[in-house]
Formats: C-alpha cells, structure tokens, sequence
C-alpha cells in the first residue's frame, strides 16, 4: 500500500502535554499471567523483581497484578486519552519486560500510524496567507471602480 | 438419534435429558459441536437486533481499585491534594440521590444504611467562583486594554462546558466521577471538575490551585482567535469607542486595494486610518466585509491579542510565585 492509503495523522500531544506541565499519560496497566505457565515466567520474575520499583518511580501509574490461568501472559495498558493496548509478553525476560513497561509508560497513547511530518505548528506562516497583493507597493492611482 | 443417545448414555444424564435440553449443556462431550453453528447465529442475529451494549464506566471492570485510583489521579497531577477533600469532591449529588432510592427499593432500612458521603455541592461552588476570579485577573494581566465584556466571554469560554469536560475526560476525572447515569452528563463532569479545583484550592493553596488553572486550563488558550471566544457583532462601533476612550482621532476606512470586481472572487483591502496613519488593513469579499474585518484586526492589535503575539510563559516555578499574584504568572 501506499504512503497515502495508509493511515496518518499530524504530531501532536494530548491536552498540549507539556506546555504547562508534564502529566505522564499511563494510567493503569495490568499485568495478566499464569501462575504456572511457563511462558509467565519472565513476567513471574518481574513481579518478583521490577514491578515495586517501578510502581514507586511512576506514583501516577496504578498497577494491577491479575494472575489467571492463562496461557499468553499479557500486559494491558491504559492511557488518559481512553486508548488501550494490550501486549502479549510469552517467554519474555524480566529484563525485556521492565524495558517494555518502560517504553509504554512513556508513550502518550496516542495511536502509532504515520505522523505526516516531524513537526507540526498552528500558525504555518508567520507574515499571512499569500494574497494577490503580498509584496506590492501601495498603488499610487485611485483603488475601485471609478465613475466615469 | 443415535448420536443422541450416545451422547446421554456416555454422559450418565438421566434418560428424559435429551428431550429438555439440547446443546448447551452437553458441551462436556468431545464431539463435533454440531449445535454450535445454530447456536453462533441466533446469538449474532440477538445482538444485530439489540444493538451495541450501553457504555458500562470503567469502575464495573475488573481491575479497578477506586483508592488507589484517587490516589494516582493526585500524584499524576504533582498536586497535593488531601484525599478526603478529593474523594468528596468527585461524588455528585446526583449519585447520592440515586444511590439512596437504590437501597430503599431493596428494602434496607434508611438508618442501618446511611451513605457516609458528603456531595460535591460547596466545593463546586467554590471551585467555580476561585477559578472565575482567578481566570479573570489572569486575563486583566495579560491582556491590559481587555475590556471587561471581553475578559467575561474569555473566562465565559475556557471555564464553559465544552472546555472543562474536554480537559477532565482527558485527566481521567470522568472515570472517577460517582454519577447517576453513565456516560457522565457534561453538567455533572463541569461541576466536578470545579469542585477538584476547590478541593485543591483548600488542600494545597490558592498558589498551587492557580498553577493548576493555568497548565491545564489556560492552555486551551493557545491557538485560539479572541473573536472565536467574543462574539462581536458590531467591530467598528466598538473600535469607535475605544478610540475615543483613548481620546484617539476616529478611524476613517479606506479603500486601498481591489482585484476582480467583475469576477466570482472579487477581493478588497480596506485601510483604517486614524490622523493619518494606518491602524489596520483587512480583506473581504465585499467593501463591507473587508472593512469589518479591518476593525477586528485594529481591535486585536489595540487589545494585544493578534496571532503573532509573544506566547505565554509558562514555566513560572512554584518556588517563585510568593504570593498569589496573577500578574507574575502572566507574562504579558
């Protein structure tokens, strides 16, 4: 497909995220795992290590620990925007898991499509819209329709 | 039939099973679910007839703990709030109504189980009055020739419904918002959204409360036109006024440039000139247009409101702002 066909939106921020001040935007995230699957273990050995930590460094970030029978261990992320995304984390490491959580908590949640260009403002030119008259010296002859 | 008998010998049902009961329940046998065809479209054709499912709030979902939630909505924020104020301030009075004939319709007595809540009534009302008042003077200092109508209609916009409920759904306040009915009816999220400003206000100070207002209010702000906020129905008669006001001569329109008269898109400049120098210049379709858009441009020039105006700062720290000044947060 094309660039074109694909979906895409300009760069943006949520609620101008940062203009004031800075609201992390992840605010929950379950960890869904099994208590004896062997594709937890990763997330098993997370909780047991990361999982405390990080919940101290992100005191705006609720964590939910859900163990289920299961067998793709997974971990569901929700953003203040109302996005969900939800990762599926078999036979990761406690070290990959840390990193993802990491990287999510991060994002905005904002969907990841083509972002049209690298930077985005408001007001795209700062001396106007170009019009017939843009650069033109004042006409010295009378402007309109003249009366004959 | 066959099949069928089977299925109930090697289920050890009793024997009349099989005339009550087809399908569902014997899903215990590993066979060929041969109900399950009939079974998917009846229930695919229930939901096509019914619709969508009405919006359930997050709270009904597993993995909802609301303490935990008030209490990271407080630290997502870098605010201070006390938590009781918090919590009072997030319950409607709506839902304690509603909450209350809950119970009396399945018979609980009223005493056995009265509601220890408060509603959000008080601090929505402060919060309300803080956030006018303290809207208000931000825009008097930014904004020094700001008339008052003006100043109303820009604090009449940002702390309006459509503004406040779009900021609270983004911080999260509608999932923590007790309402009778969901999804939250936008009166009921302004209210309380006011109200976590006058909880806020009270916890931690009309400094911090302030701060709050400008990063997550005043921000709306940005990239807005004045006119788009003010409706102004007559520029020229208020720009006649402000410059007598200013004891200024009065503005004279000016013809200054025209292209395409005669064609489908015609376009005019008209000039205000006040004793000789140019005020302001505006195009338009029309003699008339473009010389009422001339008027709003001398306006927001007069008023330092035009679109390549110095932003606002916004990174005032609380450790500099001693007293609840709104002329140090604003920047001008």
């Amino acid at each position: 497909m094309t660039a074109r066909g694909t979906p895409s939106r300009f760069l943006q921020s949520v609620l101008h995220n940062g203009v004031g001040r800075y609201v992390c935007q992840l605010k929950r995230i379950s960890l869904v795992f099994s208590k004896k699957g062997q594709g937890s273990l990763g997330v098993r050995d997370f909780i047991e290590e990361g999982v405390v930590d990080f919940a101290k460094n992100n005191p705006g970030t609720v964590i939910y620990i859900s163990p289920q029978s299961c067998r793709i261990p997974k971990i569901v992320a929700e953003y203040l925007n109302g996005n969900v995304k939800e990762e599926m984390v078999t036979n990761k490491t406690s070290q990959q898991i840390a990193e993802l959580i990491t990287k999510m908590s991060d994002q905005s949640g904002l969907d990841i499509i083509r972002i049209r260009k690298p930077f985005h403002t408001d007001s795209p030119s700062i001396q106007g819209q170009w019009h017939p008259f843009t650069n033109r010296p004042p006409s010295i002859e009378p402007v309109g329709q003249q009366k004959k | 039939m066959a099949a069928c008998r089977a299925l109930v010998s090697r289920a050890v049902l009793p024997l009349h099973y099989h005339h009550v009961s087809r399908g569902v329940m014997l899903t215990h046998v590993r066979e060929k679910k041969r109900w399950m065809k009939a079974y998917t479209f009846i229930m695919e054709r229930k939901r096509k007839m019914e619709g969508p499912p009405p919006p359930k709030p997050r709270s009904q979902f597993p993995n909802f703990d609301y303490h935990a939630e008030v209490e990271a909505f407080s630290a997502r924020l870098q605010e201070s709030f006390s938590l009781d104020l918090l919590k009072t301030a997030f319950v409607s009075s709506c839902y304690l109504r509603s909450e209350e004939e809950r119970r009396r319709a399945l018979g609980l007595d009223s005493e056995m189980t009265a509601l220890n809540l408060k509603d959000n009534g008080e601090l929505s009302v402060y919060g309300q009055q803080f956030t006018k008042g303290f809207l208000g003077d931000w825009c008097r200092g930014s904004f020094h020739s700001l008339p008052e109508e003006g100043v109303a209609a820009v604090v009449g916009h940002l702390t309006g419904s459509e503004v406040m409920c779009h900021v609270a759904r983004k911080l999260a306040v509608e999932e923590l918002t007790m309402s009778a009915e969901f999804p939250v009816p936008d009166d009921t999220l302004q209210g309380t959204f006011f109200a976590v400003i006058g909880a806020l206000e009270q916890s931690s100070g009309p400094v911090s409360a302030g701060l709050f207002i400008r990063d997550f209010l005043v921000t709306q702000l940005i990239g807005k036109d004045l006119f788009d906020m003010w409706r102004v129905v007559d520029p020229m008669g208020l720009l006649v006024k402000e410059l007598t006001r200013k004891s200024l001569a009065l503005p004279e329109p000016r013809l200054i440039r025209s292209a395409g008269a005669s064609t489908v898109l015609p376009l005019y400049f008209v000039g205000l000139y006040s004793d000789r120098k140019l005020l302001a210049q505006g195009p338009g379709e029309t003699v008339l247009a473009a010389e009422e858009e001339a008027a709003r441009v001398a306006l927001r020039k007069l008023y330092g409101f035009t679109e390549d105006r110095r932003p606002w700062d916004f990174t005032a720290h609380t450790g500099q702002l001693q007293k609840p000044s709104t002329q140090a947060l604003a920047s001008g």
